[in-house]
C-alpha cells in the first residue's frame, strides 16, 4: 500500500524534516502516526498524500514510485487518497453538501449519483440537517465531519487525518476515530496522526513514532500501560 | 442538481472584477472599426456597381446656349456612332442644377451661369470599347468636351476603402490582443489569490484540465458580459452618429446604411471576445499548473 525507504525530505533549501524514514503499510491497516509538535508528521503525511516529494529514499503508493510517476498520473493516485486536513481545509463559499461533493465532481460522477451519495454520507456523519449549511455556520465538529465526509466519500483505498481531535472535545474525537475503525473494518487502510497518547492507548492499533525527524514503528502491546 | 456557482470563490475576489468593464471598452472600440471597414466596403461596392459599364461626357459651356446645345448634339452622334456605346444621354438641366445645389444654392440651374453640360454614357457589356480612341475623336468633333471613364476616381475610391478596412483589421487584432492580455493578468491574478485551493483541488485528485475549466468558464461569461455592454454602447453611438449624418449624407455624402453584415458582425463581437477570453485563460491556467507538483 504504502512504503517508505530511505526517505528524507526538506521544504525548498531549508534543513531536512524527515531523516532516513523507512516502514511499509499494509493494506487494510490501521496506524497511528505520533510524535511531539514540529517532529515532522504532517510532513510525513504530505509525501503520502502526494503534496510533496521526497528530497531522497524512494517512496511507494499503491505501487508506484513516486518521484518516477508522470505528473499526468497523479491525479488518478490522489483519488484513492482521502485526506482529513488539520486545519479541515473546506471552502468557505461553498455548502457541506458542495464541499463533499467536490471530490465526486472533480472525479467526474454523474451529478444526480453525486446527490444521493453526497445526501446519504452527511446524514450517516450526522450531518443530514446541515446540508445547505456553509462552513462559516458550522462548528469545530461540524466542519471536521464534513472534512471527513468529503475524504471518505470517493471510497478511498488510503484515508490520512491529520490531528483529527484536535479542535474538538474528547467524546467527538472518539467517535471519529471509531468513525475510522469501521472505515478500516471494511478495508480502508488509515493512518491518524494525532500527539494526543491519552486517545492512542485507547485503541489497539500500530503506533509510527517519529522524534527529531527520525522515526520507529511500535507494536500496540508497548502502549498498554500509557 | 443544478450547480450554480463555481468551485473556486471568484466572487469573493477582485481578480477579475475589471474584466467585464475592459472588455466593454474593447468591444466597444472594436465594434466602431468593423462597421466603419464593412460599411465602407458597402459604399465602395455600391458605387462600384453603380458606376461600372458607364462614363460621363462633360461639354464645356459656348458663349451662348444654343451653341452649347450643338455642341452636345455633336457629342452625343460622336458617341452614338461609337460601336459598343449602348446609350447616351444628356444630363438635364434640373438634374445638373440638383448635383450642384448643396454648393451654388437651389438656383444654380435658373442664374444662367456658365454651368457645363454632362452625358451620361452607358457601353455595351459585350462590347470592349477602346475609350482612348473614343476620347480623341470626341475632343476632335467637340474640342471642349472632356471624357471622364470614372476609371481614376474608381480606383481612388477602390484604394480609400481597401485603407479603411486593413486599418480596421488592425485595429480589431490589436483590440483581440489587448484583450487576450487583459484576460492573461486577471488570470494570473486569480491563480495567485486561489493559490492554496487550487492546491487543495489538486490534492483532491482534480486534473489541471478541471481547474483551467472553472478558470475559462469565469473569463468566458466577464468577457460575454463585458462584450455585450460594448456592443450595446457601440450600436447606440452608431445610432447617434447615423442620425446626425442624415442631413448631411442627404446633401453631399452617400448613402451610409448600416448594412446586414455590419449588424452581423457586431452580433458576433461578444461572442468572439467570449472565446477569445475563454481560449486565453485555457492556456494561461494549463501553462501555470504545469509548473506546479
Amino acid at each position: 500500500m504504502v512504503r517508505f525507504q530511505g526517505v528524507a525530505m526538506r521544504y525548498a533549501n531549508g534543513p531536512e524534516v524527515l531523516k532516513d524514514v523507512t516502514f511499509h503499510l499494509e493494506a487494510g491497516s490501521y496506524h497511528f502516526l505520533t510524535g511531539p509538535s514540529g517532529a515532522g508528521k504532517s510532513s510525513l503525511l504530505r509525501l503520502m498524500y502526494l503534496a510533496h516529494r521526497a528530497s531522497r529514499g524512494t517512496v511507494k503508493v499503491f505501487g508506484h514510485d513516486i518521484a518516477a510517476t508522470p505528473r499526468r498520473l497523479l491525479p488518478g493516485l490522489r483519488r484513492r487518497v482521502g485526506v482529513v486536513f488539520q486545519d479541515f481545509r473546506l471552502l468557505d463559499h461553498l455548502s457541506a453538501r458542495d464541499n463533499v461533493a467536490l471530490t465526486l465532481r472533480i472525479a467526474g460522477v454523474r451529478e444526480d449519483t453525486i446527490r444521493a451519495h453526497v445526501a446519504e454520507l452527511l446524514s450517516w456523519v450526522g450531518l443530514g440537517d446541515r446540508l445547505d449549511a456553509t462552513p462559516a455556520t458550522l462548528s469545530d465538529g461540524e466542519k471536521q465531519r464534513v472534512a471527513i465526509a468529503r475524504a471518505v466519500i470517493g471510497r478511498p483505498s488510503l484515508l490520512l487525518a491529520d490531528e483529527p481531535t484536535g479542535s474538538i472535545d474528547e467524546s467527538q474525537g472518539m467517535r471519529i476515530l471509531r468513525l475510522f475503525e469501521e472505515l478500516n473494518r471494511i478495508g480502508t487502510t488509515v493512518v491518524v496522526a494525532t500527539h494526543d497518547q491519552r486517545l492512542i492507548a485507547r485503541f489497539n492499533h500500530r503506533v509510527l513514532r517519529l522524534a527529531d525527524g527520525q522515526f520507529s514503528v511500535e507494536r500496540p502491546t508497548s502502549l498498554s500501560g500509557i | 442538481m443544478v450547480r450554480r456557482q463555481f468551485d473556486l470563490p471568484f466572487a469573493d475576489d477582485g481578480s477579475g472584477r475589471f474584466l467585464p468593464w475592459m472588455i466593454a471598452l474593447m468591444v466597444y472600440l472594436a465594434s466602431l472599426a468593423t462597421v466603419a471597414a464593412l460599411t465602407t466596403r458597402e459604399v465602395v461596392e455600391r458605387w462600384n456597381a453603380g458606376l461600372e459599364g458607364t462614363a460621363t461626357v462633360e461639354v464645356g459651356p459656348a458663349a451662348d446656349d444654343a451653341t452649347t446645345e450643338v455642341l452636345v448634339a455633336q457629342a452625343i452622334a460622336v458617341l452614338r456612332n461609337t460601336p459598343g456605346v449602348a446609350a447616351a444621354d444628356p444630363v438635364p438641366a434640373d438634374e445638373i442644377g440638383r448635383l450642384l445645389e448643396p454648393w451654388l444654392g437651389p438656383d444654380a440651374a435658373r442664374e444662367n451661369l456658365p454651368i457645363p453640360r454632362l452625358i451620361d454614357v452607358r457601353f455595351d457589356a459585350h462590347t470592349n470599347v477602346d475609350v482612348a480612341a473614343l476620347s480623341r475623336a470626341l475632343v476632335t468633333a467637340v474640342p471642349s468636351a472632356r471624357f471622364d471613364s470614372h476609371g481614376l476616381w474608381l480606383d481612388r475610391l477602390q484604394a480609400l476603402g481597401d485603407s479603411v478596412q486593413l486599418a480596421a483589421l488592425v485595429i480589431v487584432v490589436l483590440i483581440a490582443i489587448a484583450a487576450g492580455a487583459t484576460v492573461v493578468f486577471a488570470t494570473r491574478a486569480g491563480l495567485a489569490v486561489h493559490a492554496k485551493l487550487i492546491e487543495l483541488m489538486h490534492l483532491i485528485g482534480s486534473r489541471d484540465s478541471y481547474i483551467a475549466r472553472q478558470f475559462q468558464f469565469h473569463a468566458m461569461s466577464l468577457a460575454l458580459r463585458g462584450g455585450v455592454v460594448g456592443v450595446l454602447i457601440g450600436a447606440l453611438t452608431l445610432g447617434a452618429l447615423t442620425v446626425m449624418w442624415r442631413p448631411i449624407q442627404q446633401a453631399v455624402l452617400p448613402d451610409l446604411t448600416i448594412g446586414a453584415s455590419a449588424l452581423v458582425a457586431l452580433a458576433l463581437l461578444p461572442l468572439l471576445a467570449a472565446a477569445i477570453a475563454t481560449l486565453t485563460a485555457r492556456i494561461t491556467v494549463m501553462r501555470a499548473l504545469k509548473q506546479m507538483t
